[in-house]
């Protein structure tokens, strides 16, 4: 095949080759971003979202938000300013997630019989619609990582409650108070997780009394904002050179 | 155009491989066989278990069963070891095949970390019911912040029946009895699904229409704004209003559906109760002690003083939750898991009582196959060479009484 020929001899063809060279990209998109993105949040959220008796009011809904909202700031930077296509948030989480729920379904429970009640992922998707419409109604990175970096902190906690809100009910057991979250960590021996290294409940936000969890998405949202701008010049260098070469085709 | 193709499937295959991998990359199982890879030393002047009790070795599901016995916290403790200030009474076993029901020491229920003493003796409690079937080793095991787990004897027990058959009724404190092995399952997997579904709606709407060859020229060139039409603009605000909606809502109908909850619990426990000790009448020094490779032996020279008022005899050696018994003085009838039992272990120069107020010295030899089985020999290799373990006398009542013993150890290749 010479430059000069083209590779397709007609218009019809031709979109039907772009279609599905959009559903390799999308597949292949996908199915890396549930890799990256899978292993980037085990190494940084870990323990944090793998057990219910971590989700806690303060480290948890500090931790899980800026940690996560890594990939999709750079995957947006590539999809929207590349191809204005305003997905990439949603895509990152959805495949995300799918990983997760493959993970602790085959292995948390079909291979070491953890219950699913105690080991299901976080819930990632409202944040992730909010980031890709105020992106893609702005346009502007800048907004988005204000706005949209803001609202991925603020909604991560009162996405997830609904979840968890069940498991937080208190039982009183052999003499001391437990929510059955804590009790599912003692019941379900983790032999490769002592009690120790749990991280709850700890910090410094005594003095905000039992009102901890607004106080911690605000944190945590400032520092989404930050991490966000961060991540989408990863993105950008990242999607520097083009996915295909126009040339070749 | 079919090399790009190819190129790209092969692509995407590699990025399925790692995909699946990346997802298969973590599980928490621990196994519970790790008591021989851990240093010797580690388990000899640690943390030492002695009188336990597996209450059954066979047990259906849903039954109970109990490890009970005490454990000694050896006050040489070794440098390179953290103290136990922050430990953890846990149980080894491969994943929850048990459920933790209830673990105490000194009484205390102890769900979290406590505060150990060196030189202290605590006695323990851990509470099981079987989950899963099959023939598990169930170990003792403390976990000690920057020290890891120190990992106790273990001893096989078969779980009968089937895991469908288990369940783990609880009731709350706002009065709901509830199953805890499947609780709020079904909520989990409600908004999981719809969730997601809404994420897949949204990327359905993009990506039902041409994506990235069409889109990148019409951005090259500079036509971009002509992507988005007003009417994705107003399908783009129904997500966000119908997301924030959503939110607002659940959030409000699980307060009224759940208007009591805690946060989690945590913190450090301290003053755990040890076991008052009676105070010993025997004293004993190590003179020399030897490991002899070839003979798999410990040799030691003890001189023992008895000042009580009634002739002792030394019944056992415990190292490491090895135990060498001199056959003639004490037998064991726990039950203890034979791989770690030399019964007729320990021999002695002269095992005869020694007499209130006599001092003797005496060769004793513990030898058993578990020296290499359980690689305390490794021992040798330790950069602090030194053998630590529990001695046990007997009066001629039958009363027991516990000395330490910590000393260095010269190997014997010969
Ligand atoms: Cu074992």
């Amino acid at each position: 095949m010479s430059a000069s020929q083209s590779a397709v001899r007609s218009r019809a063809e031709a979109v039907q080759v772009s279609r599905t060279l959009d559903w390799m990209i999308l597949f292949t998109v996908f199915t890396v971003i549930l890799g990256g993105y899978h292993i980037h949040y085990m190494l940084t959220g870990g323990d944090w979202d793998f057990w219910t008796d971590w989700k806690d009011r303060r480290l948890w809904v500090t931790v899980a938000p800026i940690v996560s909202i890594t990939f999709p700031a750079a995957v947006q930077a590539c999809l929207w300013f590349r191809y204005r296509l305003p997905f990439g948030a949603v895509v990152c989480v959805l495949a995300l997630m799918i990983g997760e729920w493959i993970n602790r379904y085959l292995n948390f429970w079909g291979w070491t019989y953890f219950p699913v009640n105690f080991c299901f992922p976080s819930n990632l998707i409202p944040g992730a619609i909010i980031l890709d419409v105020v992106l893609m109604l702005s346009s502007s990175f800048v907004l988005t990582a204000v706005v949209g970096g803001m609202a991925w902190g603020l909604i991560f906690y009162p996405g997830n409650w609904p979840i968890i809100a069940p498991l937080h009910v208190p039982v009183e057991y052999n003499g001391m108070m437990f929510t059955l979250a804590d009790l599912q960590g003692y019941h379900y021996v983790r032999t490769g997780t002592p009690e120790y290294i749990r991280m709850v409940e700890k910090g410094t936000l005594r003095s905000f009394g039992k009102d901890v969890a607004p106080v911690s998405a605000f944190f945590s949202a400032f520092v989404c904002i930050i991490i966000y701008f961060l991540w989408h010049f990863f993105g950008r260098w990242f999607s520097k050179t083009d996915f295909i070469d126009g040339e070749g085709l | 155009m079919k090399t790009i193709k190819d190129k790209i499937a092969k692509l995407s295959f590699v990025a399925l491989l790692l995909a699946v991998t990346s997802a298969m990359f973590y599980t928490p199982a621990a196994s519970a066989h790790g008591e021989k890879s851990q240093a010797a030393f580690m388990r000899m002047r640690t943390i030492h278990w002695f009188d336990l009790d597996w209450s059954t070795d066979e047990v259906a599901v849903n039954e109970q069963m109990t490890i009970s016995g005490k454990f000694h916290v050896f006050a040489g403790w070794p440098e390179t070891v953290d103290k136990p200030e922050v430990s953890f009474l846990n149980i080894g076993i491969p994943g929850p095949v048990f459920i933790r029901q209830g673990s105490w020491i000194g009484g205390q229920l102890v769900p979290r970390s406590v505060t150990l003493e060196l030189g202290d003796t605590y006695e323990f409690k851990v509470l099981l019911k079987a989950r899963r079937p099959g023939d598990w080793h169930v170990h003792t095991m403390m976990n000690v912040e920057g020290g890891g787990p120190i990992i106790g004897p273990g001893k096989w027990v078969t779980v009968t029946g089937t895991m469908g058959d288990f369940v783990n009724p609880l009731t709350t404190l706002t009065g709901t009895t509830l199953d805890l092995e499947t609780y709020a399952l079904d909520n989990v997997y409600f908004w999981h699904a719809l969730w997601m579904s809404i994420g897949a709606a949204w990327l359905w709407f993009w990506v039902k229409r041409p994506m990235f060859i069409p889109r990148h020229i019409a951005v090259s060139s500079g036509k971009a704004d002509t992507l988005i039409s007003p009417l994705d603009k107003k399908v783009a605000m129904g997500f966000a209003a119908g997301t924030l909606g959503l939110v607002m809502f659940s959030l409000g109908a699980t307060n009224e559906q759940y208007p009591i909850t805690t946060p989690l619990q945590a913190g450090l426990m301290r003053g755990i109760k040890p076991i008052e000790m009676p105070e010993t009448t025997v004293t004993v020094k190590v003179e020399d002690a030897t490991y002899r490779v070839p003979g798999r032996a410990m040799q030691m020279t003890l001189t023992i003083t008895n000042n009580g008022d009634s002739g002792i005899r030394l019944g056992e050696f415990n190292t490491a939750s090895v135990r060498f018994l001199d056959a003639d003085v004490t037998e064991d009838e726990s039950g203890y898991p034979d791989d770690i039992l030399a019964e007729e272990g320990l021999t002695q120069s002269d095992n005869s009582p020694i007499a209130p107020g006599e001092t003797r010295t005496i060769e004793v030899t513990a030898s058993d196959a578990a020296w290499e089985v359980y690689r305390l020999a490794d021992l040798i290799y330790d950069p602090d060479s030194r053998f630590a373990g529990l001695l046990f006398f007997f009066d001629e009542d039958g009363n027991r009484q516990m000395t330490m013993v910590d000393a260095p150890l010269i190997p014997s290749f010969i």
